[in-house]
């Protein structure tokens, strides 16, 4: 149990998956766009890629090892996962995360015997379905609508919930309810259920809903109806559902915005593509600028490698540094639209009118397009994420920033060991953030002899003024301005704290790369180009980085597409 | 330190109730003496920002290191009242 866990056999099972899968370009694969967006249209489920998932035992991916799985770091579960993301958001979605996200809170809180139920359901293969909040109160489950009073020595269900993806083919549910009429964060609790079991005619599942994204996941509601369920159901303390959550959210939030990355990789690949057929057909029209279109697909390049810096660090921080991660994870998931969603615009540019063509190899882009803004809504949206990290701002100020010492080097290692996850000491908040040490180690570094290296310096020194001025902007708030309407003016100081989160997270991986086993990651080019793209997002002023930044970018960018390697930090193996 | 002198002032409790009080008030910008001790904090407006605040603030004026869902088990400003005045003085042995 002590012993570390090696990830090593990570790098073979993403190969393993991306094998089996294949070239999803390729017309002839069974498994490529072709299907799936054909799939998509008709708004089911790509079976032909579920069943060959399910013959690989991927959902024993989300089982942890010592209940007989291969969950070893929520790092490995994101990589492993990409794969999937990369083809298909409904797909990784709906195949993979709603099934983690309700096991999930049953690795938390479950008991012995729970965990052991639902590690043989997901081992044998089966789904598990998760009943979270009421999408008509948008992200407010806590007016969830099932209610459960105690009857006799069990519960008795009455009310409905309208989004469970997979309901009707789970063969485990979990399922937030209100157990007390007082309103207040105790009044929730979840229970553990078999949908199969539940006597007719007190539960009845409500018909198919479609959505505008995620076409392919089977969203089904249930009504109850004075359903029996047993005290044994319980999942963690009565009134405990809310604190569950929140756990719970700060591991799915996670992984959700680490793993939604792939499908963005896959549109800068289709738009490399898509630029260079149109450079060989000499089809270039007079109003394209190459120069743009080259600035447009470096730029997306460097988005990814930033929002991926962020991800890596949130990832192993749930292992490393748990009591720190509510702000991590929050803010990774806030930059999902602000980094993801906004660099598909980006390239949409590069397609031009192509981004209207539905089939076809270019059709996966505007199918990502619809999919991938679907993620940053929900549950963990981006008012939910501001409402974690704000509350905490006035602790960061006051006795973090500039006080914590630096993280761990382990942190920005990616792939190597990390302990295993402990849920207990997950907190909800602790307004601590050694992260944003890393930025200022990196700007207080002595500088190297390129200037590439000397840029990066100056760039982490301006970001560490940023800080400095966040910090100062923090603490002017008096108490009083955190309270009521006036709370509005810490918004864009979450915002910007989000974006230097990232820019820490980029010095941090940069730093602990050198002397390791990639020498791009260990090359001052990317982070420098990186830091420059938050640096001009926050207003910062900064002069023009030096040419050979955008020149060693750039060329990776060619050289990954034409060895087809992926364009996050992991570099791997893709077919296609 | 003021803190001391004000500890000293409150025996037996470790939290003045007035300061926590004041502190509520503060928060929910509304005077002290409006807030009835058995009306759950969150019906008054106070939500999670204000909530964990006052959680900070029991760390930083008391040394109190708190669970940020102290809140949540404590509603009201009679139950954390309750609650704080049964907490171990966390000074007490130090020297």
């Amino acid at each position: 149990m002590t012993a570390l866990l090696s990830p090593a056999p990570a790098r073979a099972r993403v190969a393993q998956i991306e094998a089996a899968l294949g070239d999803p370009t390729e017309p002839g694969n069974p498994y490529g766009y072709r299907g799936l967006l054909a799939a998509d249209r008709a708004a089911v489920p790509f079976a032909a890629v579920e069943d060959l998932l399910d013959g690989l035992g991927v959902s024993a991916e989300y089982v942890p090892q010592h209940l007989g799985g291969r969950l070893d770091s929520i790092e490995t579960l994101v990589r492993v996962m990409r794969p999937l993301f990369r083809r298909d958001v409904g797909l990784g979605m709906g195949y993979g995360m709603h099934t983690f996200m309700a096991a999930s809170d049953v690795w938390i809180t479950g008991t012995p015997a729970q965990q052991e139920w639902l590690a043989d359901l997901l081992l044998g293969g089966a789904r598990a379905a998760i009943a979270q909040h009421e999408t008509a109160h948008s992200n407010d489950y806590v007016r969830s609508q099932v209610a459960a009073r105690r009857a006799g020595d069990g519960f008795l269900l009455t009310g409905s919930k309208p989004m469970i993806n997979n309901l009707s083919r789970a063969e485990a549910l979990v399922l937030f309810c209100r157990t007390d009429r007082e309103p207040g964060s105790r009044s929730h609790s979840v229970l553990l259920l078999d949908p199969r079991q539940l006597p007719a005619g007190r539960a009845t599942v409500l018909p198919r809903r479609h959505a505008v994204g995620l076409r392919g996941c089977l969203w089904t509601g249930i009504a109850f109806d004075d359903c029996p369920a047993p005290e044994s159901a319980l999942l963690g303390a009565a009134g405990s559902g809310v604190e569950t959550a929140l756990r719970s959210f700060q591991i799915s939030r996670t992984v959700i915005a680490a793993m939604a990355l792939a499908a963005v990789d896959t549109s800068l690949r289709t738009a490399v593509q898509f630029d260079l057929d149109r450079r060989l057909g000499g089809s270039y029209g007079s109003w394209t600028d190459p120069a743009k279109i080259d600035q447009a697909l470096v730029g997306a390049f460097v988005n990814l490698l930033l929002y991926d810096a962020l991800a890596v660090v949130a990832g192993r921080a749930l292992h490393l540094l748990p009591e720190q991660t509510s702000v991590y994870s929050a803010s990774l998931k806030y930059l999902l639209p602000k980094v993801l969603t906004k660099t598909m615009y980006d390239l949409s540019v590069v397609l031009g009118a192509g981004i209207y063509t539905r089939d076809g190899n270019l059709g996966i882009f505007q199918k990502h397009v619809r999919d991938v803004p679907v993620l940053s809504l929900g549950h963990a949206g981006t008012v939910a994420c501001q409402a974690t990290v704000i509350p905490q701002l006035p602790w960061l100020a006051r006795r973090s920033w500039f006080a914590e010492p630096e993280p761990p080097a382990e942190l920005f290692r990616l792939g190597t060991d990390v302990p295993p996850l402990d849920h207990a000491r997950l907190s909800l908040a602790c307004g601590r953030d050694s992260v944003s040490a890393a930025l200022v180690a990196v700007a207080d570094g002595a500088p190297g002899g390129s200037p590439a290296d000397r840029a990066l310096r100056t760039l982490a020194s301006r970001l560490v003024g940023e800080l400095r001025d966040l910090q100062q902007r923090v603490l002017a708030l008096s108490d009083a301005d955190w309270a009521g309407p006036r709370g509005a003016v810490s918004f864009p100081l979450a915002d910007r704290y989000a974006l230097l989160l990232a820019a820490a997270s980029v010095a941090g991986v940069w730093q602990h790369s050198q002397g390791g086993r990639d020498p791009f990651l260990a090359d001052p080019c990317w982070a420098a180009m990186a830091l420059h793209r938050i640096a001009r997002q926050l207003g910062t002023p900064v002069g023009e980085l030096p040419p050979e930044c955008g020149t060693r970018v750039r060329h990776e960018l060619q050289l990954r597409f034409a060895d087809r390697r992926s364009f996050d930090l992991y570099n791997t193996p893709v077919p296609g | 330190m003021t803190a001391s002198t004000t500890r000293d002032a409150a025996r037996p409790g470790l939290v003045p109730h007035g300061w926590l009080l004041d502190r509520i008030a503060l928060y929910l910008k509304r005077p002290a003496e409006s807030i009835d001790p058995t009306v759950p904090l969150a019906e008054y407006g106070l939500d999670s920002v204000c909530a964990l605040s006052l959680c900070g603030d029991l760390e930083d004026e008391f040394g109190l290191e708190v669970e940020p869902i102290l809140l949540w088990d404590h509603p009201t400003v009679e139950s954390l009242t309750a609650h704080l005045a049964e907490l171990p003085d966390p000074l007490r042995g130090r020297s």
